[in-house]
């Protein structure tokens, strides 16, 4: 026997308003996250909203290429990260200019051997304000600010290499490097 | 080991993640390094202060609900839907007789109480004003603080440490009975710990994560993650929207002190 309520885009194509295809129930649970890293990743909750609507349109057009059973929290910042780079790419000549990474470490703090700065930095670094940190967020570079903020969602880094398109051992060398040039960027907010 | 190297595994080795191998060398290279010791202590600073002050906000509901609406699964049209009703109803009379007939009532399937309830518990001290109401000044000044307010006395042999600290304790009632309370903290996750007598419980039957000694049920829901064991004569229920992995971590750090 046919059953018409397998074919739900069959049985009724007169009465039934065009319905999007759904999502798993499931990546709503990484809304909250997923905004987060969106309103610092663009500084504006307008803007982070559309970034977010935009994921999951995408994540709706393309979940065929999403393998259940494997990892949809990745899978979902990736396409947000992505979308927030090509919009970066198509805004290149505006005004607003952000680093996307390199592969310099330079770009992202020293990583050779600094002088000992003793206590000082220790108390610089506990005199910051949530507004120093999230200025000082805003200048790294837009993977260093992904990478410190998955971090900081529990993201393990396997995860993170999903995300960012790199091997693990990638994620472990633009972690160190992002998290020094934050410390770096909050010693001058704490000054 | 270069200072490269070292600074690169600083993190991992905080979080427990390093191999012995890695964390061998590591370790020779600290010894050795004030540089690098200072650096560790620089980073760990880092983590705290932006798990402790970064603001960490929610999508606005407005979001949640546009979003819901409009990629939630489709349902039929209204008038589909009643002619399939008065059909579907005209069967089910039907059907409904002989089966009244051929099986006895059951309840209606329902979610497992004991994850119900932790989540139902961790939610509370989510939403508090006041999660802990003991301040964590090391486990040596929580766990004396449960004395007289609950009939038996918590074994959490684990004291919290840079991965898990301990932000404090509170009481609970756990189902018909109360709760030892412990508050810990995953970078920006809260993960509360329930310790409760054991007994008489709808335990889940099938356990088969390891925890410590002994084996635990790991269930999801409503986002939550939840970790049930028993020990002895005591329950534990680990709650957290963290990473499940880091609820089995903890959970066997509670089982092994760490």
């Amino acid at each position: 026997m046919l059953h018409l309520d397998a074919f739900p885009s069959y049985d009724a194509p007169v009465l039934r308003e065009p319905v999007a295809p759904p999502l798993p129930r499931a990546a709503f649970e990484h809304l909250d996250a997923l905004y987060r890293l969106a309103r610092r990743l663009t500084g504006d909750d307008d803007e982070a909203e559309d970034l977010v609507q935009e994921t999951f349109a995408r994540a709706v057009d393309k979940r065929a290429q999403f393998v259940p059973g494997t990892n949809l929290r990745a899978w979902l910042f990736r396409i947000l990260r992505n979308l927030y780079i090509d919009g970066w790419r198509r805004a290149k000549a505006s005004p607003v200019r952000e680093r996307l990474d390199d592969e310099d470490p330079a770009a992202e703090g020293t990583v050779g051997v600094e002088p000992l700065r003793g206590d000082e930095e220790l108390e610089r670094l506990r005199a910051v304000v949530a507004d120093d940190i999230e200025a000082a967020l805003r200048e790294l570079s837009v993977d260093a600010r992904t990478i410190v903020l998955l971090d900081l969602e529990g993201f393990t880094q396997e995860e993170l290499a999903e995300v960012l398109g790199c091997n693990v051992g990638t994620v472990k060398s633009r972690l160190s490097r992002a998290r020094a040039k934050l410390r770096e960027l909050l010693r001058e907010y704490a000054r | 080991m270069d200072h490269r190297e070292a600074r690169t595994q600083l993190v991992d080795r905080r979080r427990g993640t390093l191999d012995a191998a890695s964390r061998a060398a590591l370790e020779t290279h600290l010894a050795g390094c004030e540089a690098c010791r200072h650096e560790d202590a620089a980073d760990a600073e880092l983590s705290k202060l932006i798990e402790e002050r970064l603001p960490r906000r929610k999508a606005p509901a407005s979001l949640r609900r546009s979003l819901e609406a409009r990629w939630e699964p489709p349902k039929a049209p209204r008038a589909m839907r009643l002619a399939r009703g008065f059909a579907a109803m005209a069967a089910g009379a039907a059907l409904a007789v002989v089966v009244l007939f051929l099986f006895r009532p059951r309840p209606p399937p329902s979610e497992d109480p004991m994850l119900t309830e932790a989540v139902n518990d961790h939610l509370r001290v989510l939403y508090s004003e006041h999660p802990v109401e003991v301040q964590s000044g090391g486990i040596h000044q929580v766990k004396p603080w449960f004395e007289g307010r609950v009939d038996f006395a918590p074994v959490v042999p684990f004291a919290g440490d840079d991965d898990f600290p301990l932000q404090g304790g509170s009481i609970a009632y756990f189902l018909d009975r109360k709760a030892a309370t412990f508050v810990f903290k995953r970078r920006l996750h809260l993960i509360t710990l329930f310790v409760f007598r054991a007994d008489g419980l709808p335990w889940p039957a099938i356990a088969t994560v390891p925890v410590g000694d002994v084996r635990g049920t790991l269930e999801s829901s409503r986002g939550f993650h939840t970790l049930l064991w028993r020990k002895g004569d005591l329950g534990y229920a680990l709650v957290s929207d963290a990473d499940p992995k880091d609820l089995e971590t903890l959970a066997g750090k509670v089982a092994d002190g760490g």
